[in-house]
């Protein structure tokens, strides 16, 4: 990989990016043979494998908003990286296509028969009816594509014409563009998720959704980082200072998502009250224990004692597998959400759940190497850059 | 660097104004508590003591007669003393999070105002522990709170949220004493230092445990004040947490949510900030402190309200809909009753000062005027006590069963009581202006630019050329 010093832009592999969305693409096509054997398990692998993207995507341009905001200079290095997982995000838009499709398949809430007899389900209907899901699905999509595109563009153009508007035109949006992004995510998840089981509802649902995006998108963030420091690009400048700062985030929100998923489990299960409670106890039914039991000490236990310590949060090897594991935390998370709905007593894992994931994941990464391609990978020509680079913890 | 020559920089004001030095600071800050106490503190704590002393009087009373004489009633078993005891604990939240949470966010902006902000907390708590101590009914043995043995083989129930709250709240309070005094010390030695006359200088030089400034001191002083924060920064979410469980864990439609601890958490630090803020309004403006408390202070801690407001606005506005989405005719009763049954009122007060007035802190103007917000701090304040009471009122006064629905009205004990925790409250707060430095002045030298050690030259020895043009 080639990399030049002055413009800081990649000069070779323009063509990665295509690469990686061809080879997604197909992977996906081929994944719908799948379709034809079981369609019920092809979307659900699907949708777990979209909205685990998806939550990524959500994660970044979350950061990016969150550094404008509070006008960060440590994270500033960072910045193009995000902005380019970030501006990935509308383009899942285009991936939620056969999702529609399969509406019936996952949601039992379009069987209009089992709705009109179900005395709770048919109250929901004014929410919970397929034009309003899509049309939804659509104002969230726009709404992250309006924001993402116009911080990415100004961001952009900062590079070439640097000018002190643009650093408050992005902070302009931010403010704003947080509330939006607060709204539209808690109810994409309660629209994705929480209604799989159109039953069951948790006020706090939105922000675990949220949370769980973050973290794993903090660790693509560090991993991303780190491949670039083996090719020898931005390792001058995204310095060890910069690594610890990220993994001390990665300790915090995992203690957020912790936070959010004992406060959601702890009340069930103390009020005892069997329309809720009835979530966590399909998750409890065969083998669904194991994977409950999993994100208690996988997604929580260990990634919070292996992130405690300095040493272990200034460790690059450590940070990559830490990383890595919290990403396949983050999956399971998802498809322990979503599956039980389709396998009620116990999982069984499908080779669409990973083909699909790899599928739209190149996909995803592929737009995201696209766009890394295509500019400087780090605002070249933002005021506080010398003083991002600089930073120190000590 | 390529280009650097294009760079614009976006001016940043200084956070300490008015060309302060170190002794500048030391005096400014010191002089407060040595000089000859002003006329206006006596009038001030005066009232305040006399508000508290009203309290006093009136728990003496319901001592003596029994809770009976407060508004509680059946249905609505918990009132005002709970409504207080959350409001409270939830002011103290912002010392807290200032200290603390800021601290490990390296927000030096919190320098100015951590110090009093600490004190604050510890006063807020004082005051919440009140409430519910006097809610126990036999009070003489209100030491049955904690798990002490006894012949009796009597324990507490463990599974209780009350309980939690004992022990909640009070390692809230023990830890945010000691960080609270960790970070006095160097300044009490400045004061010991200072010290004109004999009992001063023998006070202070007791209570500032042998400092001496050493580098070795503060090589320790620094590290156990980062272990002291990173302690402090759970409880944060923890105590508001654990409060929110006294209702969450319960089965009543309005009080059993699952974002209540999240929600409180959010509260409390919006209504702590007000606090904050009111406080620092007053206190800045009395001793002239203008330069140290600027105005870029306040607006990030207007930034703060705004932010968590939004939240709480969230929490509102999600509770509001899933208790639609939910289907459960009881959830969207409570909601509807809420907004417009007969405590409509108090709902739309809530609503009106918690979510609609820190809209005012999008604008810049605004958000950087004193006189706006001071008031839309007042405002929060009264609107965090509301949302306590439409909480713990609403769902009690119109439960289940509708033969039982009643009305429930305070007493002039009610009333009374809260208004004297407020004298409790202010009376603690000037003995601290009176005695002790209410600005970290050791902190705020850090943020100095002479605190860089380049900025007397490029040795970084404090020697040679004065830099900068």
């Amino acid at each position: 990989m080639n990399f030049d010093n002055e413009t800081y832009k990649i000069t070779d592999s323009k063509n990665t990016g295509i690469l990686l969305i061809i080879v997604g693409v197909s992977v996906t096509i081929l994944s719908a043979i799948g379709y034809f054997s079981n369609s019920a398990q092809f979307f659900m692998s699907y949708l777990v494998a979209w909205i685990f993207w998806v939550s990524i995507g959500l994660g970044a341009l979350f950061f990016v908003m969150l550094n404008h905001l509070t006008g960060a200079v440590w994270s500033l290095v960072l910045r193009r990286i995000n902005e380019s997982v970030m501006i990935a995000l509308p383009f899942m838009a285009i991936l939620f296509v056969p999702l529609i499709f399969g509406l019936h398949d996952m949601y039992h809430w379009t069987h209009a028969e089992d709705v009109a007899n179900d005395a709770i389900l048919s109250q929901k209907t004014g929410y919970l009816n397929v034009p309003f899901f899509l049309v939804r699905s659509a104002i969230y999509f726009i709404a992250w594509f309006l924001i993402a595109y116009k911080l990415y563009k100004t961001s952009i153009t900062q590079d070439n014409n640097p000018t002190p508007d643009q650093i408050k035109a992005m902070r302009r949006v931010s403010g704003p563009g947080m509330v939006v992004f607060a709204l539209t995510t808690s109810f994409a998840g309660f629209d994705w998720l929480m209604s799989l089981d159109a039953h069951w509802y948790s006020t706090i649902f939105g922000v675990y959704f949220f949370s769980g995006g973050l973290l794993s998108s903090l660790a693509l963030l560090v991993l991303i980082a780190l491949y670039l420091r083996k090719k020898n690009i931005l390792n001058e400048m995204i310095t060890i200072e910069h690594y610890h700062d990220m993994a001390k985030l990665m300790f915090a929100f995992t203690i957020f998502w912790g936070y959010m998923a004992f406060s959601q489990y702890f009340l069930i299960w103390y009020a005892n009250s069997p329309e809720e409670t009835i979530w966590y106890l399909h998750r409890w039914e065969g083998n669904w224990k194991i994977l409950s039991m999993t994100l208690v000490f996988g997604h929580f236990v260990i990634p919070f004692i292996g992130l405690m310590t300095r040493t272990a949060k200034r460790n690059l090897v450590w940070l990559t597998i830490i990383s890595i594991w919290l990403i396949i935390m983050h999956w399971i998370d998802l498809y322990w959400i979503a599956m039980p709905t389709y396998a009620h007593h116990g999982f069984h894992l499908s080779w669409m759940d990973l083909s699909l994931l790899i599928g739209i994941g190149s996909v995803f990464i592929g737009i995201f190497w696209k766009f890394t391609s295509a500019s400087a990978i780090v605002p070249v020509n933002d005021a506080a850059l010398t003083q991002s680079i600089g930073f120190s913890n000590n | 660097m390529t280009k650097t020559s294009n760079r614009i920089q976006i001016a940043e004001t200084p956070l300490i104004t008015g060309n302060q030095t170190f002794s500048t600071i030391t005096d400014k800050v010191s002089s407060i508590t040595e000089q000859k106490t002003p006329r206006m503190w006596y009038v001030l704590f005066g009232a305040a003591s006399s508000l508290a002393l009203i309290m006093f009087s009136l728990i003496g009373y319901l001592i003596w007669e029994g809770v009976g004489v407060w508004g509680v009633q059946i249905p609505v078993g918990w009132g005002w003393a709970i409504v207080n005891f959350v409001f409270w604990v939830g002011i103290g939240h912002a010392g807290t999070l200032i200290s603390a949470v800021l601290f490990l966010f390296r927000q030096k902006w919190r320098t100015s105002i951590n110090r009093f902000a600490e004190a604050m907390t510890l006063f807020a708590v004082i005051c919440a522990l009140i409430f519910p101590g006097i809610h126990v009914g036999r009070i003489w043995v209100a030491y049955f709170m904690f798990p002490i043995p006894n012949s009796m083989g009597m324990w507490p129930n463990f599974r209780s949220p009350l309980l939690w709250d004992v022990f909640a709240v009070g390692t809230y309070f023990s830890v945010s004493l000691m960080f609270w005094y960790v970070g006095l010390i160097p300044d009490l030695a400045s004061l010991r230092d200072r010290a004109k006359n004999k009992i001063r200088k023998i006070f202070f030089g007791i209570v500032s445990l042998g400092w001496r400034g050493g580098n070795r001191q503060w090589k320790h002083y620094e590290l156990a004040y980062l272990l002291l924060a990173g302690l402090s920064t759970p409880l944060v979410l923890s105590v508001h947490s654990v409060v929110s469980t006294d209702f969450a864990t319960s089965v009543i439609p309005g009080w059993h949510t699952t974002i209540f601890p999240p929600y409180f958490v959010a509260g409390a630090i919006f209504s702590g900030f007000a606090m904050v803020m009111t406080l620092a309004l007053v206190a800045r403006k009395i001793y002239g402190l203008e330069h140290l408390i600027t105005l870029r202070h306040l607006e990030n801690m207007n930034k703060i309200i705004l932010v968590t407001g939004m939240m709480v606005g969230y929490a509102y506005s999600m509770e509001f809909f899933i208790a639609w989405y939910s289907g459960n005719a009881y959830e969207k009763f409570t909601f509807i009753n809420r907004a417009f049954g007969q405590y409509a009122w108090a709902y739309w007060i809530m609503i009106s000062c918690n979510v609609i007035i820190p809209q005012l802190f999008w604008s810049k103007k605004l958000r950087t005027s004193i006189p706006v917000m001071f008031v839309a701090s007042i405002f929060v304040n009264i609107g965090m006590w509301f949302e306590r009471f439409v909480i713990t009122v609403t769902s009690l006064a119109n439960d289940f069963l509708p033969s039982s629905w009643d009305y429930y009205q305070p007493t002039f004990v009610d009333i009374g009581t809260f208004m004297g925790s407020f004298g409790l409250f202010f009376a603690l707060f000037l003995i601290f202006i009176r005695f002790l430095p209410l600005i970290a002045m050791s902190e705020v030298k850090g943020v100095l630019p002479q605190a860089d050690p380049l900025y007397y030259g490029h040795n970084g020895d404090g020697k040679g050329e004065k830099h900068g043009k």
